[in-house]
């Protein structure tokens, strides 16, 4: 056990997080199509549609901290706040062609990788440090590297443990390489508001408050049984993120695993009619059902979810016999489920989702249903012309002149924006 | 140099082996007039992956209205445009 636990003391995480990652991909974008305005220089936020001033801030330049803009907050509130703000919209495809190439970058550094988000990397660099060198050296080097040839800037963490080499990478931000092995927790992390701690979020924070708890350090020295009392299993959890203990492995898994797809969008109207719904699931469909293709899953569960104009949500569910991954099929258990649940009142947001997830090999064909080969086949030459010249560039009739974009959503699959699991 | 990032018109010569050269290229000045460029010489070419965007740069030389000028041409494989980059 012992000889376990020097082996894991040994061990040399670099985490490698992109500062503003959507609104710096964004700007390096620009700035190498001509571009003259620096995004990341100026108040500017990624996030919905200016013109319609529909969604929410996804991300934030530095200059905004100056007005006080909070990531999730809505547009037409950031405007409020700062009426110069520069709003662009978000571009998931440069999003996820940004971070590809990062990863490829970080694959030449150690063939333990996990990837953690779409702009976070967890790299084990313990081996790697025989054939590459000292760390902080190659964390530096790395660090300039990305700058330079992809034009953004990141920061690296450097511990013994995944947690702290997160910890590491929040320290200070940006373009900063950071270390903060178990014997640096005592001066780097303890004097940290406790908030800053991973895991502990709004409503920790407020019961940790109450406690007296208010800097990592006093987490880390206080009775491991009252948290274990106030929080039950995740006090201990707490306790040991504290004091820096943490063994998980980085996992060569590429992607997590979806357990869903859903999709959602609030209408710049409200909802009277049946036929608009039926539209609006459409154009929801339309999207979740690609990603489900693409992904190569099966659903069998579809629900739907109606938010009303007094912002009152329900919805409905149904598990289905086979599963599908058809448009129209989707399309019309929707409807039905759809039928069966609304009441009449005015719809503001209109959701769907599919889960209970299966793959390919495990499709059931159904005797009662009918064959859906045509359809899958349509599905599939659809699929691959949004591929190739956009989505957008091939859509159904019924959205001519509606009124209503044919594509609700964009976000794909491979897309994790945050995870609280190590 | 001053940023332009024009798209423009090309004409270029694809070797066997892949090489690329840009030959002779066509944009609207400002007066809306069609304008040709003979490259008279490619002096450097370099690749760049800005936010994991390909580019080939290539550092020009022309003779411009009885002028020799140096510029920068862009080419970005992802979408195949040509770009007069700075000039």
């Amino acid at each position: 056990m012992v000889r376990v636990i020097k082996m894991e003391n040994k061990r040399i995480i670099f985490h490698v997080d992109v500062n503003n990652a959507f609104l710096s991909w964004d700007a390096a974008y620009r700035i190498q199509h001509g571009s003259t305005i620096d995004l990341r220089d100026i108040p500017s936020i990624v996030g919905g549609n200016q013109a319609t001033r529909h969604g929410i801030v996804l991300a934030k330049s530095i200059p905004t901290k100056k007005f006080n803009i909070i990531t999730g907050e809505s547009i037409w509130q950031a405007k409020q706040k700062c009426p110069n703000l520069v709003v662009v919209p978000p571009n998931y495809h440069l999003y996820m062609q940004c971070s590809s190439a990062l990863i490829k970058i970080l694959e030449e550094y150690s063939d333990k990788l996990q990837i953690y988000s779409i702009d976070e990397c967890f790299i084990d660099f313990t081996k790697m440090r025989q054939l590459l060198g000292d760390p902080l050296t190659v964390a530096n080097q790395l660090k300039s590297r990305i700058k330079k040839e992809l034009g953004f800037t990141v920061n690296i963490g450097i511990s013994s443990n995944k947690l702290l080499a997160k910890m590491a990478g929040e320290l200070k931000k940006p373009d900063l390489v950071h270390t903060l092995y178990p014997e640096e927790i005592k001066n780097k992390m303890w004097i940290l508001p406790v908030e800053d701690l991973f895991m502990v979020g709004r409503a920790t924070t407020l019961k940790l408050h109450k406690l007296g708890i208010y800097t990592i350090g006093q987490l880390a020295q206080t009775d491991i049984e009252l948290l274990k009392y106030t929080f039950k299993k995740s006090g201990i959890i707490l306790w040991n993120y504290s004091n820096g203990i943490e063994n998980s492995f980085i996992e060569n898994k590429k992607l997590t695993n979806i357990k869903s797809i859903s999709n959602s969008t609030t209408m710049h109207f409200d909802v009277e009619d049946k036929e608009t719904a039926f539209k609006v699931l459409l154009s929801l469909v339309e999207t979740v059902a690609m990603r489900l293709r693409h992904s190569g899953y099966y659903c069998r569960i579809i629900s739907v979810l109606i938010k009303t104009s007094d912002l009152h949500s329900y919805s409905h569910q149904k598990k289905l016999v086979a599963p599908l991954n058809c448009t129209n099929a989707i399309y019309d258990i929707l409807k039905k489920l759809f039928i069966d649940t609304w009441k009449g009142e005015p719809i503001r947001l209109l959701g769907i989702k599919v889960s209970d997830l299966t793959e390919n090999e495990f499709y059931q064909f159904s005797l009662f249903e009918k064959s859906l080969e045509k359809q899958l086949k349509i599905d599939s030459t659809i699929d691959s012309i949004r591929m190739k010249y956009g989505s957008k560039s091939i859509f159904r009739s019924c959205f001519v002149w509606s009124g209503l974009s044919p594509l609700e959503g964009g976000v794909s699959e491979e897309f994790t924006v945050m995870s609280s699991i190590l | 140099m001053k940023v332009l990032m024009k798209p423009i018109k090309m004409i270029a010569l694809f070797e066997k082996n892949g090489l690329l050269t840009p030959i002779r290229y066509q944009f609207i000045n400002e007066s809306k007039e069609n304008i040709t460029i003979c490259i008279d010489k490619v002096i450097t070419k370099a690749e760049e992956k800005i936010a994991g965007n390909h580019m080939y740069i290539y550092k020009c030389k022309s003779i411009i209205n009885k002028i020799e000028k140096i510029y920068e041409l862009k080419y970005e494989l992802n979408s195949c445009k040509w770009y007069l980059y700075k000039i």
